[in-house]
């Protein structure tokens, strides 16, 4: 009926109205259909987005609960290889037998279950150490990353030195800890991998960013390498560093230095106003 | 069935639909969509009393300035973005100006085509701000599941198709307007029917699209 009086030749308004209601139709059913696309679309980037962040939180958090097994396993072993055979060596000395001995060899006994006891203390310190430093903890990050950079050094095998410029307040415990594995971290790649003549660690602070920066003269890795080696399965330690400046919302930049000589690891951290602790002296 | 009558007792269905689906319908501001229904359903009813009929171009205005204000209300309320509530109510106040001048000089026997056209044209408007609205809003996951889309549509489909009925109705024959009037009829169902879509659905409770739960491969 409306299609009829839209046909006949006199009616120009008949016409526009027609065309005009039919074009806004198009253009309001265009328009909703544009909405629901666009948005479907939209969902599908967030989605695939949201995929690939568990993706990368699953591949850190399967490399923090290997490397916490791995972790078990060492003390594991230390405890049932060094501690247990020292523990029952001493037992074997202080045995129901030693009293029907005679004087002298009780005290021998004695004195060589003594000497285990004493070897399976210092054994345990040395596994209680490399859980928790005791440096870390009494006298905080500045004096655990010397005391390891000493180590290092001493052992002759490669020239470490390790200079605070600006650590007059420390960070919370738990940061330190964090911060010093990775460290930890950083300096056994290096040490396993890149057959570097020195290592050399600066801390600064700039503004309300504290800042730790490694350089070796060895083979190293840039950032390009870090963040493949993030997205494969390798590179375990290195998903653990991740994992753990995670937590500390803070970055870490794989460099070569500008004359191509040294490599670079930046750790870059936002210092908290309630994080800051008063250095101990 | 002529037309009007289909579109009459159109109107029955989002009111009785809103009161069967109460609960789903008691929050998000429904009940303006709900007071909108019983008022165009009880004024289609008065239409069909000859003596209001000499007063039609008054019930037809004051039934514009009602729709209006209920649609634009509810508008309002679902915006959340402040400069969208700013415009809504500059728009509304200059609307409401030309509308009670229209209404005081009155220039047709019948329908008052300028505040209906100028009705329309804002509530599409007001509706698309909406939809801006709700896709730049990143909790809203799939908009069609929500109940202020579909009445949302209802309002775009509607005055967007009647947008030129109601420009031109001034210079229509009561003969013309007779016949042009089914198109509005036509609407009028469609959005009765998207309301009591609206109406019917269940309460949308914004959840993502859930991803697989994940746990690490080997432990």
């Amino acid at each position: 009926m409306i299609l009829l009086e839209v046909t006949n030749p006199g009616s120009s308004v008949s016409l526009v109205l027609f065309f005009g209601t039919i074009g806004m139709l198009a253009l309001t059913i265009g328009l909703i259909v544009f909405i629901i696309f666009h948005q479907r679309k939209v969902i599908r980037y967030q989605l695939r987005l949201q995929r690939m962040e568990q993706d990368q939180q699953k591949l850190l958090l399967n490399a923090s609960i290997r490397l916490q097994e791995e972790e078990r396993q060492r003390i594991a072993a230390d405890l049932h290889d060094d501690a247990g055979p020292l523990l029952a060596t001493a037992r074997l000395y202080l045995n129901e037998n030693l009293v029907n001995l005679d004087k002298t060899t009780q005290l021998q006994s004695i004195y060589n279950a003594k000497q285990i006891i004493d070897d399976t203390i210092q054994l345990i310190r040395n596994i209680s150490h490399s859980l928790m430093p005791p440096t870390l903890k009494n006298f905080g990050l500045e004096s655990a990353v010397n005391d390891l950079f000493q180590k290092i050094s001493g052992s002759g095998s490669m020239n470490a030195s390790s200079r605070f410029h600006d650590y007059r307040e420390r960070l919370q415990a738990e940061n330190e800890l964090i911060i010093f594995r990775v460290i930890q971290e950083l300096v056994n790649n290096i040490l396993k991998h890149s057959n570097a003549s020195f290592i050399h660690l600066t801390q600064n602070t700039s503004g309300s960013k504290f800042f730790i920066r490694l350089h070796h003269d060895g083979r190293g890795i840039t950032q390009n390498d870090f963040n493949k080696l993030n997205k494969s399965n390798v590179g375990l330690g290195l998903k653990n560093i991740q994992s753990r400046l995670k937590v500390l919302h803070g970055k870490i930049f794989f460099e070569k230095d500008m004359s191509q000589t040294y490599y670079k690891v930046t750790i870059e951290l936002v210092k908290d106003e309630e994080d800051k602790v008063p250095a101990q002296v | 069935m002529p037309y009007n009558r289909i579109s009459f007792i159109s109107g029955i269905l989002p009111i009785i639909f809103y009161l069967i689906f109460f609960k789903r319908n008691r929050e998000g501001g429904y009940w303006v969509i709900f007071v909108y229904c019983i008022l165009s359903f009880f004024a289609d009813t008065a239409f069909h009393v000859h003596s209001i009929r000499r007063y039609s171009y008054y019930v037809y205005s004051g039934l514009t300035v009602i729709e209006y204000s209920l649609f634009s209300f509810f508008l309002y309320q679902s915006y959340k973005e402040k400069i969208f509530k700013v415009i809504l109510v500059i728009c509304s106040l200059l609307f409401y100006v030309i509308a009670v001048i229209n209404i005081l000089e009155k220039k047709s026997n019948s329908f008052d085509s300028l505040s209906a056209s100028l009705e329309a044209s804002l509530l599409i408007l007001f509706s698309i701000f909406f939809l801006y609205e709700q896709i730049n809003d990143p909790t809203i996951f799939y908009v069609y599941t929500t109940k202020k889309f579909w009445i949302i549509i209802a309002f775009l489909l509607y005055f967007s198709s009647i947008l030129f009925l109601f420009i031109y109705a001034v210079t229509f024959t009561s003969q013309q307007f007779n016949s042009y009037w089914r198109i509005n009829n036509i609407f009028d169902t469609l959005k009765n029917l998207l309301f009591t879509i609206a109406f019917a659905m269940k309460k949308n409770k914004q959840h993502e699209p859930s991803l697989e739960n994940f746990y690490p491969e080997d432990y």
